[in-house]
């Protein structure tokens, strides 16, 4: 999977870059306007990450440029929160996703794979994950072959912990990744605990196993084996 | 009081007091100088009766004694005022005398009284006075007049003035335009307050940007300490010391209050700013539908009941469709926010008002003072306490009435906001009415 990381904020990109890398992907970077464009005409990325305020131009002309090229790349932009004509002008343009600055590291691969998911594999795709296999288009999930219920906050917590494996997820995020900007953190976590105990429950009772470590005080972890 | 009434009042004060001196010195002078003329004409004709005397041209005393009172014996001499009958008229009238001794040849030395009536002199001193009362009425209402004449037309820049710093509004950027009136003083005043103006916009504009810089400024920082601190989570080393993740954790967790504080913060300085001009039709409805679908997670964790009544008919409303959502955002975190394990929630939206009710622990303090910023419903909440004055503010920019109403049981906190606009164009401060309900 190769990714072109467009940042202006060295900081930023030295972060993004490294938890990129980390989940496993090739990742170029551009710092500005002139570099970005460069790397895009010259090369194929899978997915392109894009901050929409660069100092030599906007990352909409890149979003632009990048859809004139015909190139297949998913696009997630990054916006600041308050520029929301921005955001829906990309979303306008083609951009697959967006996502508000600042955002979670983890929020950050699970809508890198959503992207990737539906672009490369039209959506058929399979996660499979020890023992659990997961059909995204049709929001199923097996274990061992057997079907597994699960409600919809249940199964996205399930997505959201496949998208990350091996990663810390701290309870921050999956509560903003579950209800969006409604989580406020002054708000209780006890709902995510409550759907965890569910989905660890259910998938217990259908024989598989118990691979969500908890770390107390900080969050949830899916474990790689 | 009016400056004209006072100016008027000081100058009708001057004039009666000018009138009541003016008077007593012309009565007195007139006085003195009828005085002076009647005892010139007694003198001169003292001095013609004595001369008379002396060439002996004077009839007999007998004869004399007819037309001047005259006697032989001594009386005291010099000038005196007197009253005496006036046949005539039937009254007493004043008069002046003057006794003096004539000698005569023959028949020795008689005392003559020569008198003189003042009554011209009184009636003189009479015309005197009621013209100068009659001259002071009209000086006194011609004044008044002339003033009130004036007043409309010399003050009329001034009152321009005040009808343009009353319309003054500071957020619109645009120093104050003002016209230069003929009269110096008003010019002046103009001049001041234009220079006045654009300094406050030039000192306004440059806490703005300062304000805009500054966030912008702290938004990359914030970003990258979320991420360096979520990166430093993932080292294994933390998995194996229980006691140093918490610590991390509990840094993550300060940095997205910082950075959730810095949005709301920058996101009124962003109203404040008029920022948001953009305005869409909005299908509130659909908007609330989905923020309470997004919420509902949160209302299950706290076991809170909810009941949504929403209008049937498509509701729209024509705002920023950012505001929009951040209005809704806040009304619902409020009424989770301070509510009871178990409590309700009762939302229903109408093409008039959105009205949010929730239980919750009885409050105390003014409730007009919950819409002020770092308002906290208890010192140890995490929460900033901007929801509720992001709220005030969007309503406020779009014009819509907010209200906050506490049912008797003092548990049921009820947020009423009217949709429609209070007047065409978007209002500055929006209405903070404490309404009785049932």
């Amino acid at each position: 999977m190769k990714i072109l990381l467009v940042e202006d904020e060295t900081a930023l990109r030295t972060v993004l870059l490294g938890s990129l890398k980390q989940a496993g992907y090739v990742v170029e970077e551009a710092a500005d306007f002139a570099q970005a464009q460069e790397k895009i005409m010259l090369y194929q990325y899978d997915c392109v990450l894009l901050d929409l305020t660069l100092p030599d131009g906007t990352g909409l002309d890149l979003l632009r440029s990048l859809k004139a090229a015909g190139s297949a790349a998913g696009v997630l932009i990054i916006t600041a929160r308050d520029a929301l004509d921005d955001k829906i002008a990309g979303l306008d343009l083609g951009a697959d996703d967006y996502l508000i600055k600042p955002f979670h590291l983890s929020e950050l691969n699970a809508r890198l794979r959503a992207i990737i998911r539906r672009r490369q594999f039209n959506g058929h795709q399979q996660i499979v994950f020890r023992d659990l296999l997961v059909l995204p288009e049709l929001a199923e999930v097996h274990v061992h072959g057997e079907p597994l219920t699960l409600t919809r906050k249940e199964y996205d917590l399930l997505l959201y912990l496949l998208a990350n494996p091996g990663r810390v997820l701290t309870k921050e995020a999956i509560a903003e990744h579950l209800c969006g900007d409604a989580v406020d953190s002054a708000d209780s976590f006890d709902f995510i605990y409550t759907h965890l105990k569910n989905l660890r429950r259910k998938m217990q009772e259908k024989g598989a196993d118990n691979y969500i470590s908890t770390m107390y005080g900080v969050g949830y972890k899916l474990n790689n084996g | 009081m009016k400056l004209l009434a006072t100016t008027t009042r000081y100058y009708l004060l001057l004039a009666a007091a000018m009138f009541v001196i003016g008077s007593v010195g012309l009565y007195v002078g007139v006085d003195r100088t009828l005085r002076h003329e009647v005892k010139e004409q007694l003198l001169a004709r003292q001095l013609e009766l004595t001369a008379k005397a002396r060439a002996n041209q004077l009839p007999p005393v007998a004869l004399l004694q007819l037309v001047l009172p005259i006697s032989r014996r001594p009386q005291p001499l010099g000038f005196r005022d007197t009253l005496l009958l006036d046949e005539q008229e039937g009254e007493l009238v004043p008069h002046q005398q003057l006794t003096f001794v004539l000698q005569t040849a023959g028949e020795g030395p008689v005392w003559v009284t020569l008198r003189k009536s003042l009554v011209e002199a009184k009636d003189l001193l009479f015309v005197v006075l009621s013209v100068m009362l009659g001259v002071l009425a009209l000086l006194l209402t011609g004044g008044v007049l002339l003033n009130r004449w004036l007043s409309g037309r010399l003050w009329a820049p001034f009152r321009h003035t005040l009808a343009a710093l009353r319309r003054y509004d500071l957020h619109q950027h645009q120093p104050l335009q003002l016209p230069t009136p003929a009269i110096t003083e008003f010019a002046e005043l103009n001049h001041a307050l234009e220079h006045l103006s654009q300094r406050l916009v030039a000192d306004y504009e440059s806490l703005r940007e300062f304000t805009a810089n500054a966030a912008h400024e702290t938004q990359t920082p914030l970003a990258i300490m979320q991420a360096q601190l979520e990166q430093l989570l993932q080292l294994p080393v933390l998995a194996e010391d229980p006691a140093a993740a918490p610590l991390v954790a509990d840094l993550y967790g300060a940095t997205l209050r910082l950075s959730r504080l810095h949005q709301a913060l920058s996101l009124l300085s962003k109203i404040e700013n008029r920022q948001f001009d953009a305005t869409k039709p909005v299908r509130l409805d659909q908007l609330l539908a989905e923020k309470v679908a997004q919420f509902e997670p949160l209302f299950e964790a706290r076991e809170l009941r909810y009941g949504l009544d929403i209008a049937r008919a498509p509701i729209v409303v024509h705002m920023h469709p950012g505001l929009a959502d951040s209005l809704l955002q806040n009304l619902l975190q409020n009424a989770v926010k301070h509510n009871v394990s178990g409590g309700n929630i009762s939302i229903s939206l109408t093409p008039q008002a959105l009205k949010i009710s929730n239980t919750g622990p009885a409050v105390s303090g003014d409730p007009a003072r919950f819409f002020e910023r770092f308002r906290k419903h208890s010192a140890a909440s995490e929460s900033p306490g901007l929801g509720l004055s992001i709220v005030q503010h969007i309503c406020g920019y779009y014009g819509f009435g907010v209200t906050y109403s506490l049912a008797e049981a003092g548990t049921c906190h009820t947020l009423h906001v009217r949709l429609a606009p209070v007047v065409a164009s978007p209002v500055k401060k929006p209405q903070q009415v404490l309404q009785p309900t049932d």
